[in-house]
């Protein structure tokens, strides 16, 4: 069967053959039929493997012809080597997810195996993922063929985050994140070698896909440069895509013989590219998580004006310093708003910005300033509070979140700190606002959101 | 010469097998696409330098040599020359060099040309990458870009906010805008400069690296002061 150009199939699959399906605990394949049982794949499931009759409650299949209906999509779990013939005797799948490593991972050899396999699937018109990948995460479809388990790497619940990555090992790093900071995802994919399905064909796909809100890609290289571009150019203009590269050091291609051959590394391109189809770049793990975070809840601004308030002077300092670093602007109150400001705030107030409220704070002081503060044009406002003040209370969450909705400008809330502060921070993300810990992090959120690329 | 002949010149080159252009070819390519170059006028020996009478002093005289891509390495720039006269000195005095410094190089000729008025110098350039296409590089001259790499990069084509971010993104941005006290440049030249350099890369897909280097910009002036192109067969 030629399947065609369309892979969202991968996503929403009426049936998944499992080969090389175990009996086994423990085993690759037998985590993965575990897997789409836990998540509840309202789909057929085909165990295939000619040592068996039956694993568990399901029938096992000795090969995949022995099954007579179309397969969506058959998940390889079995030795390189073996994979091309048991591919090339199937005429009933439309796509595969080739779990199986040692293609070109592994040099020559693999190469070549790898080129035979793209010829043998091109042939048969099969849509492939992989080879060497985790396959899909998909909480709207309720599907999973992560062949790890569900205690060793928790698996986040349903949201409007997707994630495209080269490396396995980062989809599951990331996916334990997102579980633990309680964040959601709609479509995770490892795709691995890419010897057919690549980060852009992905890219199309949730670029219209309803479900997904935001799209999140690790990236070591891209497979066509200007497909690439293309593809997340229009995803960009839909919703926000945010980018990590790694592998920042690789060489360039071009000769030394002019200064622009010599200074355009492999990764001054990536940035240009990013650039060009609007990608919201991040630096590093860290940069990543907090990227998640902050668009998990908020949505990109216009502009780059912040504002930042506080109760301690030093934070609020390192906090300015911080975002300038970032790119962000972080512009003077008029004097009108400062004369309004003096008359409300307490007198040791200092009404730049940062505003801060200092010691002497109360819960509606930060309603005064982030009200009057929004009315010279800031695009989103960092709150860092530490909790000291002795009549600041609990009350303020409440508080906070209200003028949130009334201003409709993002709240990024910096509660660095221990046992209270973190206590205080479950509170606030119960209420849908997120709270880093750092004013690093905090001024990283904030880039994400203004679209500075740092 | 118009965008034709320039293409025709390139196509020329790649036929007999070379990979770069000449500076006076370089220059060619970057003119037709309106991009200004100094007056100038080829010389291959003392007969030719009453063609000096055609141009302005004060001149510089560059060695014209498929071998030689740095020339200031060969002493093969002379600049500060203040009259048709000397121009004959500069010459002998060039040739001894390159006699010394580049005995194997084949010379074409040298290049004559008005020297350009002061200014900010800034690095533009141009390449068609295997991956992604057609990339643009901004930097402004000298040290900032070859030692600390402060420069900028964009895909091609662009549009004119591409290029004012572009050029905002260098550090010695300021450098352009009236640093301690100097003439602001004009930005809208300097950015047009840009953007045709971005089409001349974006349409001759033959041309693997295209740099000028550098670009004067002095008032409303834009000038290439000297231009490089190596080429690729596709």
């Amino acid at each position: 069967m030629i399947t065609g150009t369309d892979i969202s199939f991968f996503f929403d699959p009426g049936s998944i053959a499992v080969v090389g399906a175990s009996p086994t605990p423990g085993k690759p394949s037998h985590i993965i039929l575990e897997n789409l049982k836990i998540i509840g794949f309202k789909g057929t499931t085909y165990p295939v493997n000619p040592k068996y009759s039956y694993i568990g409650d399901l029938k096992c299949y000795s090969s995949l012809t022995e099954i007579k209906d179309n397969i969506d999509v058959a998940i390889f779990v079995i030795p390189a080597s073996k994979v091309l013939e048991t591919l090339k005797e199937a005429d009933n799948l439309k796509g595969a997810i080739i779990v199986s490593g040692g293609f070109k991972e592994v040099g020559d050899e693999g190469r070549k195996l790898e080129e035979e396999l793209k010829k043998v699937i091109e042939r048969k018109g099969i849509r492939v993922l992989g080879p060497n990948c985790l396959g899909v995460y998909d909480t709207i479809s309720s599907v999973d063929t992560f062949f790890v388990t569900g205690e060793k790497v928790e698996r986040p619940k349903k949201g409007g985050l997707s994630i495209l990555t080269q490396s396995g090992s980062f989809a599951l790093m990331i996916m334990d994140e997102m579980a633990k900071d309680d964040i959601g995802v709609a479509r995770v994919v490892s795709y691995g070698n890419m010897v057919d399905v690549s980060e852009s064909d992905c890219l199309d796909f949730l670029a219209d896909d309803v479900a997904t809100k935001v799209v999140v890609l690790y990236i070591e290289s891209v497979d066509d440069g200007r497909k690439f571009v293309d593809a997340a150019s229009r995803c960009a203009k839909k919703k926000p895509v945010v980018a990590v590269k790694v592998g920042k050091r690789e060489t360039g291609v071009h000769a030394a013989r002019s200064h622009t051959g010599a200074v355009s590394g492999r990764y001054e391109i990536y940035r240009a590219a990013f650039k060009k189809a609007g990608i919201i770049e991040v630096d590093g793990y860290e940069g990543l998580k907090d990227a998640c975070k902050v668009l998990n809840s908020y949505t990109p601004v216009e502009g780059k004006k912040v504002l930042i308030i506080t109760d301690g002077g030093g934070v609020g300092v390192s906090m300015a310093d911080t975002c300038e670093d970032m790119g962000l602007e972080v512009t003077g109150l008029t004097e009108d708003t400062r004369k309004r400001l003096r008359s409300k705030l307490p007198v040791i107030s200092a009404t730049g910005n940062p505003i801060d409220l200092t010691g002497s704070v109360t819960d509606e002081d930060y309603v005064t300033a982030l009200e009057e503060g929004f009315r010279d044009g800031y695009d989103l406002a960092i709150v860092t509070t530490l909790w000291a003040p002795p009549e600041l209370t609990e009350g303020l969450v409440d508080k906070l979140k209200g003028v949130m909705e009334i201003c409709n400008k993002p709240l990024i809330i910096c509660s660095p700190g221990g046992k209270f502060a973190r206590r205080m921070s479950k509170v606030f993300e119960e209420m849908g606002m997120p709270v880093f810990f750092t004013p690093e992090s905090a001024a990283r959120a904030a880039a994400v959101l203004t679209g500075c690329k740092r | 010469m118009n965008k034709e002949d320039a293409k025709r010149l390139i196509d020329e080159a790649l036929a007999v097998g070379r990979q770069n252009l000449l500076e006076p070819e370089a220059k060619v390519v970057v003119s037709a696409w309106g991009i200004q170059v100094p007056a100038s006028v080829l010389v291959k020996g003392p007969e030719d330098i009453a063609k000096a009478e055609m141009i302005t002093p004060p001149f510089v005289l560059k060695v014209v040599s498929p071998d030689i891509l740095h020339k200031t390495e060969v002493n093969g720039v002379i600049t500060g020359i203040e009259s048709k006269e000397e121009v004959g000195k500069a010459l002998t005095e060039m040739k001894m060099h390159l006699a010394q410094k580049a005995p194997e190089a084949r010379i074409e000729g040298f290049l004559l040309e008005e020297m350009a008025p002061e200014g900010v110098e800034v690095i533009i350039g141009g390449l068609n990458d295997p991956q992604f296409g057609p990339v643009v590089m901004f930097g402004i001259g000298g040290i900032a870009v070859e030692l600390l790499k402060d420069v900028s990069f964009r895909l091609a084509p662009l549009d004119r906010t591409e290029v004012f971010d572009m050029m905002k993104e260098v550090k010695s941005y300021p450098l352009l805008t009236g640093f301690r006290g100097k003439e602001p440049v004009d930005m809208d030249e300097l950015a047009s400069a840009i953007m045709k350099l971005s089409e001349i890369v974006f349409e001759i897909k033959e041309i693997k690296e295209l740099e000028i280097n550098p670009l004067l910009v002095c008032g409303n002036k834009v000038m290439a002061v000297d231009a490089r192109v190596i080429l690729e067969t596709i």
